[in-house]
C-alpha cells in the first residue's frame, strides 16, 4: 500500500486523478476502522493532512462560511457555535474527545454513513458541498443531492471535497440524537431543525432512519405555515406534535441491533416535537431580548 | 505492636507501575518471534470439503501452514473435558483445528505461521477453504426443538440434563397444594466478558535443554502447564508457564488449554523458533467464550405471607458448540438461585443445549446473575400478586442468623454440600432498605411525577459461594535484605493480589507492606495451584500465605532465640517492625534480615553481613533446613458463602424510553475484609459490568449463526457516562471455615444487577419485565404491547 502525501491542493487533485485506487484520508477515524476490519485494502492512501486550507474556515463576502473539509469537530464546537449552532451541537455528539480532535465534516461526507451525525444539519440548513477535480474544476453540490445511498455519495472518482458552504444561522437551530449509550455511539436516529426567522421557513433533517439523510418536506412546510411567527405566543403543543408525526412519516427506518423500525419512527416523532419546541422557545427569548433592547 | 495491616484500605502497590505504562502484557513480549494467525470458519455449521493453500504459498515471509491433518499424536485428539460430571452424558469438545466439521463461526481451521502478523494474515486470506453447509442451530428455541442437530450423535442437542431437589418434599405437590401459585417464563440473553486484553500465547522451545517456556494470558498457569505437557507429551518438569500482566480475565481465561495454547507451543517446538499469537478483538468475539443465555420456567406456590412453599425451576441453558468446561454454569445457576431465602420443596432441572455458536464458559458471576434473576423476579411477582411490599415478601423468606450454618440440601459446583457458613441476611436487607431510601420512596416518586418524570425502585439479594477448593499454596521467603517474597501459583488479572496478599504476609511477619513482594502465576516460582476464578483467591491463597508466613515466623523465632542465647526461648519472641524481639524486653532483639542471614549457615562469607553466618562466628540454630522460608497450603473443606443486597432507582423517559440509573446502592458482606479499598473497587467494577449486562451488552447472532455485533461499535460496554455513583456499605460476618475468616468478593457486584434493574424498571413502568438485557427500543415495544392489550380489553 502506497502512502501519498501531497503538499498542496493541486497536487492532491492530481494524485486523486492519477490513482483511482487511492483512498483519501483526513482524520482517519473512518478509514482506519475500515482498514483494521479488513473491509478494504486500497492500493494507496492519499493523506490530506499536509494541506493547510482544508483545516481552515473563512467567511465569504456575503457572510457564507466556507468550512474546510478537515476542520476537526473540536474546532467547530469552539469557534463556530454562534454562527453554526446546529452543526456545533451535532459535532458535540460525535464519538469522544479523541475522535472530535481528528474527525471532521469532510470525512463524515466522504463516508456517507446513514448514521453520520452532521448529515441532518447539512440538509436542514441547505449546506452546499464544494468538490473539485483536476480536470473539471469546482462543482457545488447541494447537501440534499449529495447522498445517494448507504455509504454512497455524488462525488466522482477523481474528485475531492474542498469545503462545505454554510450560511450563518438565521434563527434558532437544534439537533437531537438518540444513541444506544450516552457517548461514543452510532445514532439510532437523529434529527436537526433550523428556523429561518426572516423568511419564515423551517428546515429539517432526519438521520439514521433511511439509506440517506432525509428532509421531511411536509413537516417543514407544515411548521413554516403553523408557527405563530407574528406573535411571541407559546407554541401550541398540537403544532409540535403534528410536526413530530410528519417527521416520523418521512422516515424509512429498519430493524437492527440498535433498535426496531417502530422505535425509530416513534423516537423521531418525539425528537421532532422536542426540537421544534426548544427552537421556538429560543426564538421567543431572543425576540424578547431584542424587543427589550429596542425599548431602552 | 504494629497496627494490623489486614483491614486497612491501602492503595494498591501495583498501580504506579501499571499506570505509568510499565505493565508487561503478552504482546509486549517476544519481539522477533514468528507470528501465528488463523483461518477461522466464516460459517456456523458445515463440513469442510477442501483446503487449498496454493495461492498462499508464494507469500514472502510464510513459514508454515498447518491443518488438522498435520497434527501429531494427542494434539490431533479433541481438547480435554476439564470438568466431567455424571449428568454430562454427551460431552463434546473441540479439536485444536477443525477435523472435517465446523460448529461455529470463528472456529479455527488452519494455522499460519509467518515472520510477522501482517504476513500471516495475508497468507490466511489466500487460503481457500470450501464448506458444505449444514443447517445451523441458533438460539435456545431451535436447540430445544431438536429438529436440527449440532452434533449428530447428541440427540435433541442435549449435552446434559440434571435434576436436583432439596430434600424438603416434592416440589410439584407443594406448589399444587399451596394457597397461591404463579408461573413465570424468563429469558436472559447471551453476553460476554470482554477483557480489554484478549488471549495470547508466546512459546519458546530450548532444544538443547529440552524445555518449553510458554507465556500465556491465562487465569491458571499451573493448569496450562499440565495440559500442555500432556498434549505435547513432555514431562511436566520440562514445561514452564508464565503469566505476564493480564489485562482482565473475568472467567474467559480460566478455560484451558485453548487450541492456541497447544498449537503455538507445538509450532515453536516443530519449527525451533519462538512463536507468538495475540488474539484480536474480532477473534475474541467469535472464538473465545460467551455466557448468560438461558430460558427459565418458574412455578411457585406460596402462602398469604408470601412464603415460598414450593418452587420448581426448569432451565434451558445454551452451552454453545462444545462443553470443554463442563456444566458448571447451569449447576451454579440452579444451586445459587435460592439466594438468602429458604424455600419449602425445591426442584430444579436444567437442560444444557448445544447450539452452533461460540462456547459458553463461566463469566464473572458464572450463572448466578441468571439464578438471582429467576428468584428475584419471582419475589416481585409474588408481591404484585399479593399486593404486598416487595421487601416484605423477601423478609418473610429470609434465612435467620440463628439458623446458620444453613444447609440448602443441594450439591454445589465443587461437589460439596451447599451449606451457608455464616451470614446475617435480615440486617443486610435492613441496611439496603436504609441506603437506597426504600421507605421514603413513594414521596420521591410523587415529587418526580409532579415534574412529569417517571422513576422506579428495585431491590434484590444474592448469596455467592466463594473460595472453593481444592487448594492454593504459597511460598514465603525472607531474603537477607529483609525483603519478603511471597510466591503463589495463583494468577492475577487486576484484583490487587500484590497488595492484599502482601498485607496478610506483612501482618504475620511484622514487616511493612512495602517490604513484601508478591509473585503470581509463574510455575518456575510455584508449581502447585488451581487458579484465579470463582471469587476464590483471597480465601484460598490468602489463608495459604498466612499459613506459610506463620511457619516462617516460627522458624525465625527459633533461629533468633538461638542467636540471642541467654536462655531466650522461641515462645518469648515476637516479630515486630522488621525485628524479632523479646516480648518482655523489646530491646533484646535481632533484625529479621539478620535472622535470614543466620538461617543459611555459610562456609564462605561474601560481605560484612554474611560473616555472621560463617562457621566460627555463628550461633545458628541447629537442625533447621537452610533458608528463612516455608511453604504452606490451604485446603478448604467447602465453599464460604458471601452475600449482598443491591438497590437501584431508575428513571425512564416516558417518551423515548431511555433508561437512566439515578442511584445505585450495595450492601456487601464478604467476611473479614483484607483491603476495603480493593473490595470496593471490585464491587464497583462488578456493578459496572452488571449494568452493562442489564442495559447495554449482548451478543447477537442472526439466523445463519453470524455474530452480527462483533465489535465495540455495537457491543456496548458501559462508559463512565453510564456508570452511576455507587454507594457501598459493608457488613462483616466472618467465615468460621478458614483461619482468617475470609470470603470472596470478586464477582459480587455483577450478580444481582440485572435482577434489580429489571425490578426498578417494572416499578417505574408498571409492566412485567421478563427478559434482560433491555434497551430503550425494547422498553418501547413492551409499552406498545401493553397499550395494544389495553385497547383489546376496552374494545
Ligand atoms: C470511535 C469512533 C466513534 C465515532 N463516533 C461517531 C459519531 O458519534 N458520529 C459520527 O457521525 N461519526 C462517528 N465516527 C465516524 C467518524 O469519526 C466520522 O465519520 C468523521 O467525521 C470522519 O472524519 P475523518 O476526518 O476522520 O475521516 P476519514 O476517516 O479520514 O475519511 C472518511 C471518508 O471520507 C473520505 N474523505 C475524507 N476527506 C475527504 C476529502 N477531503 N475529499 C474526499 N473524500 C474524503 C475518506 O476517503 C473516507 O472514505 C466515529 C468513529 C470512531 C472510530
Amino acid at each position: 500500500m502506497d502512502f501519498l502525501r501531497p503538499a498542496t491542493w493541486a497536487e492532491a487533485l492530481t494524485a486523486r486523478a492519477e490513482r483511482p485506487d487511492a483512498v483519501p484520508i483526513a482524520g482517519g477515524t473512518d478509514v482506519m476502522v475500515e482498514l483494521n476490519f479488513d473491509r478494504r485494502r486500497p492500493g494507496a492512501l492519499l493523506d490530506l493532512n499536509r494541506i493547510p486550507a482544508l483545516r481552515q474556515w473563512t467567511r465569504d463576502p456575503d457572510g457564507t462560511i466556507r468550512l474546510g473539509a478537515s476542520v476537526p469537530y473540536a474546532r467547530i464546537i469552539d469557534e463556530l457555535r454562534t454562527d453554526l449552532p446546529g452543526l456545533a451541537m451535532a459535532s458535540r455528539t460525535v464519538g469522544s474527545p479523541q475522535i472530535r480532535n481528528r474527525g471532521g465534516v469532510g470525512g463524515n461526507l466522504g463516508a456517507a454513513s446513514p448514521a453520520g451525525d452532521t448529515h441532518p444539519v447539512l440538509v436542514a440548513t441547505d449546506a452546499v458541498i464544494e468538490v473539485e477535480s483536476a480536470e473539471r474544476g469546482v462543482r457545488a453540490i447541494p447537501a440534499t443531492e449529495f447522498y445517494l445511498g448507504v455509504k454512497r455519495n455524488a462525488m466522482a472518482a477523481d474528485e475531492l471535497i474542498k469545503a462545505v458552504l454554510l450560511a450563518p444561522a438565521k434563527g434558532p437551530q437544534q439537533f437531537s440524537k438518540i444513541g444506544t449509550r450516552n457517548a461514543m455511539v452510532i445514532a439510532v436516529c437523529s434529527f436537526a431543525v433550523a428556523l429561518d426567522v426572516a423568511a419564515r421557513k423551517v428546515g429539517a433533517g432526519i438521520g439514521s432512519a433511511a439509506p440517506t439523510p432525509r428532509r421531511p418536506f411536509e413537516a417543514e412546510l407544515f411548521a413554516a405555515d403553523a408557527l405563530p411567527w407574528d406573535s411571541r405566543a407559546d407554541l401550541d403543543p398540537r403544532i409540535a406534535t403534528r410536526f413530530g408525526e410528519l417527521v416520523a412519516a418521512a422516515a424509512a427506518p429498519i430493524d437492527d441491533v440498535r433498535g426496531t423500525a417502530a422505535y425509530r419512527r416513534h423516537a423521531l416523532s418525539v425528537m421532532g416535537r422536542r426540537t421544534l419546541t426548544w427552537a421556538w422557545r429560543e426564538h421567543q427569548s431572543s425576540q424578547s431580548c431584542q424587543s427589550s433592547k429596542e425599548l431602552t | 505492636m504494629n497496627d494490623k495491616l489486614v483491614g486497612q484500605p491501602l492503595v494498591r502497590k501495583e498501580d504506579p507501575r501499571l499506570l505509568r505504562g510499565d505493565g508487561r502484557y503478552l504482546d509486549d513480549l517476544g519481539r522477533g518471534a514468528l507470528a501465528a494467525a488463523f483461518v477461522r470458519s466464516p460459517v456456523a455449521h458445515a463440513r469442510i470439503t477442501g483446503i487449498d493453500v496454493d495461492e498462499a504459498l508464494d507469500v514472502e515471509g510464510l513459514v508454515a501452514i498447518y491443518t488438522h491433518e498435520d497434527l501429531p499424536g494427542r494434539i490431533a485428539e479433541p481438547l480435554p473435558l476439564l470438568i466431567p460430571h455424571p449428568d454430562l452424558t454427551h460431552p463434546r469438545t473441540p479439536y485444536c483445528l477443525a477435523n472435517g466439521e465446523v460448529n461455529h463461526v470463528g472456529e479455527a481451521v488452519v494455522m499460519v505461521v509467518a515472520t510477522d502478523r501482517y504476513l500471516a494474515e495475508d497468507v490466511a486470506e489466500r487460503i481457500r477453504v470450501t464448506y458444505e453447509d449444514l443447517p445451523p442451530v441458533v438460539g435456545i428455541d431451535q436447540a430445544r426443538a431438536g429438529e436440527r442437530l449440532v452434533h449428530e450423535d447428541a440427540p435433541g442437542n442435549v449435552a446434559a440434563r440434571s435434576v436436583q431437589t432439596n430434600g424438603k418434599g416434592e416440589a410439584h405437590e407443594a406448589i399444587a397444594s399451596a394457597p397461591h401459585r404463579l408461573a413465570l417464563d424468563l429469558h436472559i440473553e447471551r453476553s460476554a466478558s470482554m477483557p480489554m486484553e484478549g488471549k495470547g500465547v508466546l512459546a519458546h522451545w530450548d532444544a538443547d535443554d529440552r524445555t518449553l517456556r510458554v507465556h500465556s494470558s491465562t487465569q491458571t498457569s499451573t493448569s496450562v502447564r499440565l495440559a500442555v505437557a500432556a498434549k505435547l507429551e513432555l514431562p511436566p518438569d520440562r514445561v514452564e508457564v508464565i503469566t505476564p500482566d493480564v489485562g482482565g480475565g473475568f472467567g474467559v481465561k480460566i478455560v484451558h488449554p485453548w487450541p492456541e495454547e497447544i498449537l503455538v507451543p507445538w509450532a515453536a517446538m516443530t519449527l525451533g523458533r519462538d512463536v507468538k499469537w495475540v488474539e484480536d478483538r474480532r477473534e475474541h468475539f467469535t472464538s473465545s467464550a460467551h455466557e448468560r443465555a438461558q430460558q427459565q420456567h418458574v412455578e411457585v406456590g406460596f402462602d398469604e405471607a408470601g412464603r415460598l412453599l414450593g418452587l420448581s425451576v426448569e432451565i434451558w441453558h445454551d452451552n454453545g458448540a462444545y462443553v470443554p468446561y463442563g456444566i458448571i454454569v447451569p449447576i451454579v445457576t440452579s444451586t445459587q438461585l435460592l439466594g438468602p431465602y429458604k424455600v419449602g420443596a425445591y426442584r430444579v432441572e436444567f437442560t444444557s443445549l448445544y447450539t452452533n455458536t461460540v462456547i459458553v464458559t463461566p463469566y464473572r458471576g458464572a450463572g448466578r446473575p441468571q439464578g438471582v434473576f429467576a428468584m428475584e423476579r419471582t419475589m416481585d411477582a409474588i408481591a404484585e400478586y399479593l399486593g404486598m411490599d416487595r421487601l416484605a415478601v423477601r423478609e418473610a423468606n429470609l434465612i435467620q442468623p440463628e439458623e446458620m450454618p444453613y444447609d440448602q440440601g443441594l450439591v454445589f459446583q465443587d461437589g460439596r454440600p451447599l451449606i451457608y457458613d455464616s451470614g446475617d441476611y435480615p440486617t443486610m436487607l435492613r441496611m439496603i432498605r436504609d441506603l437506597v431510601g426504600w421507605d421514603g420512596f413513594e414521596a420521591e416518586r410523587a415529587a418526580a411525577a409532579a415534574e412529569g418524570r417517571r422513576i422506579g425502585i428495585g431491590i434484590g439479594a444474592y448469596v455467592e459461594g466463594t473460595g472453593m477448593g481444592p487448594y492454593e499454596g504459597a511460598h514465603v521467603k525472607v531474603e537477607t535484605t529483609g525483603e519478603v517474597v511471597v510466591s503463589t501459583g495463583l494468577t492475577t488479572q487486576g484484583q490487587g493480589h500484590y497488595t492484599s496478599l502482601a498485607q496478610i504476609a506483612a501482618d504475620v511477619l511484622g514487616v511493612g507492606v512495602g517490604d513484601v513482594t508478591v509473585i503470581t502465576g509463574d510455575t518456575r516460582r510455584f508449581k502447585y495451584a488451581v487458579g484465579t476464578f470463582a471469587s476464590r483467591a483471597i480465601v484460598t491463597s490468602g489463608n495459604a500465605v498466612a499459613i506459610a508466613a506463620a511457619k516462617v515466623a516460627e522458624k525465625a523465632k527459633r533461629i533468633a532465640a538461638a542467636a540471642l542465647g541467654d536462655g531466650v526461648a522461641p515462645e518469648d519472641l515476637e516479630l515486630v517492625d522488621g525485628r524479632v524481639r523479646r516480648r518482655a524486653d523489646p530491646a533484646t532483639a535481632i533484625d529479621l534480615r539478620t535472622v535470614a542471614v543466620l538461617s543459611n549457615p555459610l562456609r564462605y562469607a561474601f560481605d560484612e553481613e554474611t560473616k555472621a553466618a560463617t562457621q566460627f562466628a555463628a550461633a545458628t540454630a541447629t537442625g533447621e533446613e537452610p533458608g528463612l522460608e516455608a511453604t504452606g497450603y490451604y485446603m478448604p473443606e467447602r465453599s464460604t458463602y458471601a452475600a449482598g443486597a443491591h438497590g437501584v432507582v431508575v428513571e425512564t423517559d416516558p417518551e423515548t424510553a431511555d433508561i437512566r440509573i439515578l442511584r445505585y446502592c450495595v450492601v456487601h458482606d464478604c467476611g473479614v475484609v483484607v483491603n476495603p479499598r480493593i473490595v470496593e473497587g471490585q464491587v464497583h467494577g462488578g456493578v459496572a459490568q452488571g449494568i452493562g449486562g442489564a442495559l447495554y451488552e449482548r451478543i447477537v447472532y442472526d439466523d445463519a449463526g453470524q455474530l452480527v455485533n462483533a465489535s465495540y461499535m455495537d457491543f456496548l460496554i458501559p462508559f463512565a457516562t453510564e456508570v452511576p455513583h455507587i454507594q457501598t456499605a459493608h457488613m462483616v460476618t466472618a467465615s468460621g471455615l478458614n483461619p482468617l475468616g475470609l470470603k470472596g468478593a470478586g464477582e459480587a457486584g455483577v450478580i444481582p444487577t440485572s435482577a434489580v434493574v429489571a425490578s426498578a424498571i417494572e416499578d417505574a413502568e408498571g409492566l412485567a419485565v421478563r427478559r434482560m438485557p433491555i434497551s430503550p427500543s425494547e422498553l418501547y415495544e413492551l409499552r406498545k404491547a401493553r397499550q395494544a392489550r389495553k385497547e383489546q380489553v376496552s374494545a
